[in-house]
């Protein structure tokens, strides 16, 4: 039986938001509007039991002397935060938003800047001539970069052309494929969980 | 109690977003006018229609193809390769690490897809004993990250070697996760990297520093640019729908076999659609029935 | 050379590639691409004071690529007197979008709450989307500075989306997608984004599809908007540096390509 309540929430939840879509009238919205305020009131107090989980992990790992540097750097950081935007405010000039501007935006940055650098060395190990499927590929890759560069404006019409091409239809077509076949996986995933076929969130009951 | 309470808090969590997906998937609207306040919107039909055709394929599937002897569903690599990854961490002593993405939230069918394989991985690091770690950006994807270990680690029969220390919640912020992803693969040198879900721009940061440690590393997402850079750094990509379809192929579970064969029939479908539209609009320019 | 070593190698090439290239300053007009064009002209074609709402649906992490967009972009919706709706879907996009709505407000004299508002973050990003549509009110009863919507000149008459010209979001990951599914159709919104070069190729099918009005890709997309008004900014002077990078990882592509052969040939 305490299996079978979940699943029956379940049910009745994903039915009455899958059939509320298909309706105007008002009685239809105002639930939905009710649905969507519980929706956020649920994700405000997950938050309470994500922060509380990593509080709790950082504290034991620090007591057991494990990564302690990195652990009490994020647990200051935690702490830190929402006590310069509580104390300080949030307005513009106020510390909270000096140590994001010029703390956490700039890490953050860096973090993503490591991007380039990976795209460059995942390129030169990655685009290798080894057959005719990987030549094609390697060609397209190469057309698709000079095509990108705004240089390439100047110097030629053809390889900006060909990039739009490239883009367009061979990699539009391929994309669209792979679109379709991830947007039926999800529509039938929704599906088996709304119905119960799926339960492993629910530790596979 | 503290159990039941976060999986009622988990399993709102799930459904009421994931029913908007249910429509968002063939999201199409007509052009009649709306009226305000009519039981059903006009406008929403095509969407109607397209929804109860999939639920009429998925019915079948499983009432029909189901009872069939034999399912075939064509061989996965990378979800064949996960039973040596668990093989090669615990031969080398070292540990997993499976991760989820910056990109889903627990709602999202994908990550529902990555707690499929998640739940069989826990059970073979069970009975390996092989530590898994599983760090992740969302807090509600945490608490069912555990649960599902905690079931894989009882039903391997060793809930002793459950370790919930493992399963934990990072950050919020995408870079913040990535980077953290980043310092726990550099430092624990897993033989092994899962990174299933949904990815985003830290797809790329976390396959290559698993490459640089020479990890073996299975990856699988719905984002189909992320697609490019896992298959040039990843050992083994399932690609879009091959995540959808772990589920099945793992356990092996007729009605989600089934279920995956309905998604074959619903591409049919989609394929002879487009065929027509194509041949249609080819000999009339000037038709639009097939826009909605 | 092992694989670490090379590794190294590039990462210190590129690197050095890059900040030589910053270092040098070149202002240059580079052709308009289709997209950004269409931007730009929807932006021109709305009557002056039309609603816009600007979506900062990024983190901080992406701010050096999305903030010359949105530097462009609002300059352009300040300059045609639009009068934009500010808000975000991430956390930390809220810190981000009002600093920016604010310097660029002042630089065209433009009065908060009149001209412009911002209403903050909102999480769960889809609720607040679908709901909007509903109320904008009830989403945010408050803006960002805990004033009452009710009370802001701005807000007056405007209830929902169809009170709204345009959304433009301005996104690193995939938060454009939701605005296109859940909205775009729905509510006949037009949508344009504002994105990082990693994630303008996953909008590209709804582009083409027409559910994406139009988009601004990256420091050059950025860089071609700033051509189209006269104002070079911080992604023209950027373009140079990034010029560099692609030449330098199409020589990689080749360079690795040699030494794939000659490894080859070496073992046959």
């Amino acid at each position: 039986m305490s299996s079978r309540i979940p699943l029956i929430v379940c049910l009745v939840a994903g039915l009455i938001m899958f059939l509320q879509y298909f309706s105007a009238h008002p009685v239809a919205r105002a639930m939905f509007n009710q649905v969507n305020d519980w929706w956020q009131i649920i994700f405000a107090f997950t938050l309470f039991v994500g922060v509380a989980a990593f509080m709790n992990n950082s504290m034991r790992a620090i007591r057991r002397g494990k990564e302690r540097p990195f652990k009490t750097v994020s647990l200051l950081a935690l702490i830190s935060m929402p006590l310069l935007a509580i104390i300080g405010g949030t307005k513009i000039g106020s510390p909270f938003l000096w140590t994001f501007d010029n703390l956490q935006a700039p890490m953050q940055a860096t973090v993503f800047s490591l991007l380039a650098f990976f795209v460059a060395s995942a390129s030169f190990r990655g685009f290798r001539a080894r057959n005719l499927q990987a030549t094609i590929l390697l060609v397209a890759a190469l057309i698709v970069l000079l095509g990108r560069m705004p240089i390439m404006a100047y110097l030629s019409d053809t390889i900006p052309e060909l990039t739009y091409w490239i883009q367009d239809y061979p990699s539009m077509a391929a994309r669209r494929a792979i679109l379709i076949g991830i947007g039926l996986g999800s529509m039938t995933t929704a599906l088996r969980v709304i119905l119960g076929l799926e339960r492993t969130y629910l530790r596979g009951q | 109690m503290r159990t039941s309470s976060l999986r009622l808090i988990v399993l709102f969590a799930v459904i009421l977003p994931l029913s908007s997906f249910l429509i968002a998937s063939p999201i199409i609207a007509a052009d009649s006018p709306q009226t305000e306040t009519a039981w059903f919107d006009r406008r929403t039909l095509p969407a109607l229609i397209a929804s109860l055709v999939s639920i009429a394929a998925v019915l079948y599937a499983v009432w029909v193809i189901g009872r069939k002897k034999h399912l075939f569903i064509r061989e996965i690599p990378g979800l064949k390769a996960v039973e040596e990854a668990v093989g090669r961490a615990t031969e080398m002593g070292t540990a997993i690490v499976f991760t989820p993405g910056y990109g889903g939230d627990i709602q999202r069918p994908t990550t529902i897809a990555s707690m499929n394989i998640l739940s069989n991985v826990a059970e073979k690091t069970a009975s390996y004993d092989c530590r898994l770690i599983y760090p992740t950006h969302d807090p509600v994807i945490m608490a069912v990250a555990q649960e599902v270990v905690k079931e894989g680690y009882i039903k391997a029969g060793y809930p002793d070697r459950y370790n919930p220390d493992d399963i934990f919640y990072i950050s919020s912020s995408q870079f913040g996760y990535a980077a953290a992803v980043d310092g726990i693969i550099s430092r624990t040198r897993p033989a092994s990297v899962f990174l299933l879900g949904t990815f985003e721009a830290e797809s790329l940061i976390m396959a290559e520093t698993g490459n640089a440690i020479g990890a073996i590393q299975i990856a699988g997402t719905d984002s189909t640019i992320q697609l490019a850079f896992f298959i040039v750094a990843c050992d083994y990509t399932l690609i879009g729908e091959e995540l959808f379809a772990a589920s099945g192929y793992l356990t092996n579970d007729r009605v989600i076999l089934s279920t995956v064969k309905a998604q074959d029939i619903l591409k049919l479908l989609i394929a002879v659609f487009v065929l027509v539209a194509v041949i249609w609009s080819t000999l009339n320019p000037s038709s639009d029935w097939w826009k909605f | 050379m092992n694989n670490q070593k090379i590794r190294w190698t590039i990462f210190a090439s590129l690197f050095a590639v890059i900040v030589v290239s910053y270092i040098i300053t070149l202002k240059w007009r580079i052709p308009t691409s289709p997209s950004v064009q269409k931007s730009y002209d929807l932006i021109e074609s709305l009557p002056p004071s039309s609603m816009v709402i600007v979506s900062f649906d990024h983190e901080a992490s992406s701010l050096p690529e999305i903030q010359p967009i949105s530097y462009i972009i609002l300059r352009h919706l300040f300059s045609r007197n639009q009068r934009v709706i500010g808000m975000s879907l991430f956390a930390e996009g809220t810190a981000i979008g009002y600093q920016t709505l604010n310097k660029l407000a002042a630089e065209y004299g433009k009065k908060y709450g009149e001209d412009y508002v911002f209403l903050g973050f909102k999480p769960q990003h889809i609720s607040a989307i679908l709901g909007m549509g509903e109320s904008i009110r009830q989403v945010f009863p408050q803006d960002y500075l805990g004033n009452y919507l009710a009370e802001i000149p701005l807000m007056s008459g405007v209830e929902n989306y169809r009170q709204i010209a345009a959304v433009i979001s301005l996104a690193d990951g995939d938060r454009t997608v939701q605005w296109i599914e859940y909205t775009g159709k729905k509510h006949g919104l037009t949508i344009l984004g504002g994105f990082t070069a990693a994630m303008i190729t996953t909008y590209d099918p709804y582009l083409s599809s027409g559910q994406l009005y139009s988009a601004v890709g990256g420091i050059v997309g950025a860089a071609e908007y700033e051509g189209i008004l006269g104002l070079p900014g911080k992604a023209n002077r950027a373009l140079l540096s990034q010029t560099a990078a692609h030449i330098f990882i199409v020589l990689l592509v080749i360079a690795g390509n040699i030494a794939y052969f000659k490894r080859r040939k070496g073992g046959k």
